[in-house]
């Protein structure tokens, strides 16, 4: 029969020890989520509602919603998105599928970890000076299209390194197998590698959303302005081209700093609908990766 | 390698879109529904509660035309007229000649002043602080480098519940057209201030400083004062009676550190950008001047 040494309960309070600290510390990681959105929320709560989401702002932001700032950090989002991924995607692919270790595709390389390291408020001084002035996107005033394309290509290397990864990740098998049966280059990548690797590249795409989101420093110095009243219905709130925008992230750090009489729970109301809208976005593409994932064979 | 070529020609085709998409809308005009007329307004973070209620009032006045306000203070706004990228600028300070000389040289247009109001600069201290009025002289050795008060009891205060008795400057930061005019008014043209002095963004954030600060004394438009801080009387020389700030005192002089509100356009303003300096002007503007805390032009 087996009964248990001193030696072996010794053992097990150890091993018990061990795991509770590396679970405390796994623990530890959810602490500072939970206490920040439940905060942002508990403070915010009173001021949230669906009319505060839109209507525009009133008496100096003192009153009334966010509209135009929930609006315009959509816009500037989805525009910025919709021009760094096509190319930030290819980009990969080329970098992934094609090029050789030559060295041109090292120069590349080097760039795109070396641009993803550039602070946020040195794209944003890039923008002003290449986007609003050297290109004249808006006749030398800020516009959306100048906040989104510097927004862009603050974007650009980390959408290239996180394709490059999901593409590197189909295995080197798969390819051969396709090869060897007489398929091109185009025809591997288009059948086999783009659709086993969707979900990787969908993923870090969308995590750029929350990113984006959230900057402030680039965005005000291309083309968010602290204020501007929209429409409250329609298509087309704001001309991407002629128009500048209100921004969530900016809106905050104007009623912070600026407008006095304000609630003190506005700007955690808006940090809440920053912090929501994001979550949405990050909730739907995980819900876009399962479904992408059950499909795959492997 | 021509399938590799083909790609590498369509993500430069799909840039090369993106580009001309970007150049093509130049002109500023309207086109496409929602679309309308912008006016960029850039400038003092003083100006810059009251330019975005003078644009939040106007978007019903005329819908076709939308304000675009940003702040920065009235250095950025000076800047933004030289190279272009406003129409109108806030400036709580007058035009340096030479800002006004790069609009010559730069735009081809002379700058073109408008008077939109008047900001008494309201010294504010904590609520407990018991100072009753001040003068502009004892501000001037506060807050001047090497100036001869540092604690408050050389002016006869002590504030109940305050640990020690230093005196907590607070100041602006100095692309503000409110630090340019307070270092002109109190400290002197050919002063410093003094290095301790906090440098805040944003007239809001010096006055919640001061609200939570008991040893604390600071400056900011009357406009932002709250009901957690003192506004002090202010005199002009040791001795004389102070004034308290207020509509009255800042159009007859008496109060010694108002200043009037400029708005700044490159050349005499035309079409939709003339509707809107009219209608600031107008009665309808100059109440919202009042409403937001300052002081209105006097009626003609």
């Amino acid at each position: 029969m087996f009964t248990a040494t001193p030696q072996v309960r010794r053992k097990a309070r150890t091993e018990a020890a061990a795991r509770t600290f590396f679970a405390l510390m796994a623990a530890a990681m959810v602490v500072p989520l939970l206490a920040i959105v439940g905060y942002v929320v508990y403070r915010g709560w009173p001021v949230l509602s669906w009319t505060f989401l839109t209507t525009n702002p009133t008496h100096g932001g003192t009153q009334g919603g966010i509209w135009s700032a929930l609006v315009g950090t959509i816009y500037v989002v989805f525009l910025s998105l919709a021009i760094s991924a096509p190319i930030g995607v290819l980009a990969a692919v080329y970098l992934n599928e094609y090029a050789k270790d030559t060295w041109f595709t090292r120069v590349v390389n080097l760039a795109v970890v070396n641009l993803a390291g550039v602070p946020s408020i040195v794209h944003g001084l890039f923008g002003v000076g290449a986007f609003v002035y050297f290109l004249n996107v808006n006749g030398g005033k800020k516009s959306i299209l100048a906040a989104a394309l510097t927004l862009a290509v603050m974007t650009l290397p980390v959408i290239v390194a996180s394709t490059k990864e999901a593409l590197a990740s189909v295995p080197v098998a798969f390819r051969e197998a396709c090869w060897n049966v007489g398929a091109t280059r185009w025809q591997t990548i288009r059948r086999i590698v783009l659709p086993n690797s969707i979900s990787g590249i969908l993923t870090g795409v969308i995590l750029q959303v929350s990113r984006t989101a959230g900057e402030t420093a680039p965005v005000m110095l291309t083309g968010v302005t602290t204020w501007k009243m929209i429409e409250q219905t329609g298509l087309f709130l704001y001309h991407p081209i002629t128009d500048q925008c209100m921004a969530l992230s900016m809106h905050l750090y104007y009623i912070q700093t600026q407008a006095s009489g304000a609630p003190k729970a506005l700007p955690f109301a808006i940090a809440a609908v920053l912090i929501g809208a994001v979550l949405v976005v990050n909730a739907a593409s995980i819900a876009v990766r399962v479904a992408l994932r059950s499909r795959r064979k492997w | 390698m021509g399938v590799a070529s083909s790609i590498r020609f369509a993500a430069a085709l799909a840039a090369v879109a993106v580009l001309v998409a970007g150049c093509g809308g130049g002109g500023g005009t309207a086109s496409g529904p929602g679309a309308r007329t912008t006016i960029a307004n850039i400038g003092s973070d003083t100006m810059l509660n009251l330019a975005a209620a003078w644009a939040e009032a106007y978007d019903r006045v005329d819908p076709s035309v939308s304000v675009e306000v940003s702040g920065g203070g009235s250095g950025q706004g000076a800047a933004a007229l030289i190279n272009g990228s406003c129409d109108v600028a806030n400036c709580s300070r007058k035009l340096e000649e030479r800002e006004a000389g790069e609009i010559r040289s730069r735009r081809s247009r002379e700058p073109k002043e408008h008077i939109v109001g008047y900001d008494a600069l309201s010294i504010f201290v904590h609520r407990s602080n018991p100072l009753e009025e001040i003068s502009v002289e004892d501000l001037g050795e506060m807050y001047r480098d090497g100036g001869t008060i540092t604690r408050w009891s050389q002016i006869g205060v002590t504030i109940p519940g305050a640990k020690g008795d230093a005196i907590i400057l607070v100041n602006r930061q100095n692309s503000s057209g409110t630090y340019h005019y307070f270092k002109e008014a109190v400290v002197g043209k050919k002063n410093e201030f003094r290095l301790s002095a906090l440098h805040m963004n944003g007239s809001k954030d010096a006055v919640e400083l001061i609200a939570n600060t008991p040893n604390s004394i600071g400056y900011s438009g009357m406009g932002y004062a709250t009901p957690e801080v003192r506004q002090v009387r202010v005199s002009r020389k040791r001795g004389e009676r102070g004034i308290a700030p207020c509509a009255v005192s800042a159009l007859d002089g008496s109060y010694p550190i108002a200043r009037p509100m400029f708005m700044y356009t490159a050349g005499e303003p035309e079409g939709a950008l003339r509707a809107y300096l009219e209608w600031i002007l107008s009665p309808k503007g100059q109440e919202i001047v009042e409403s937001t805390g300052y002081v209105p032009r006097p009626a003609r």
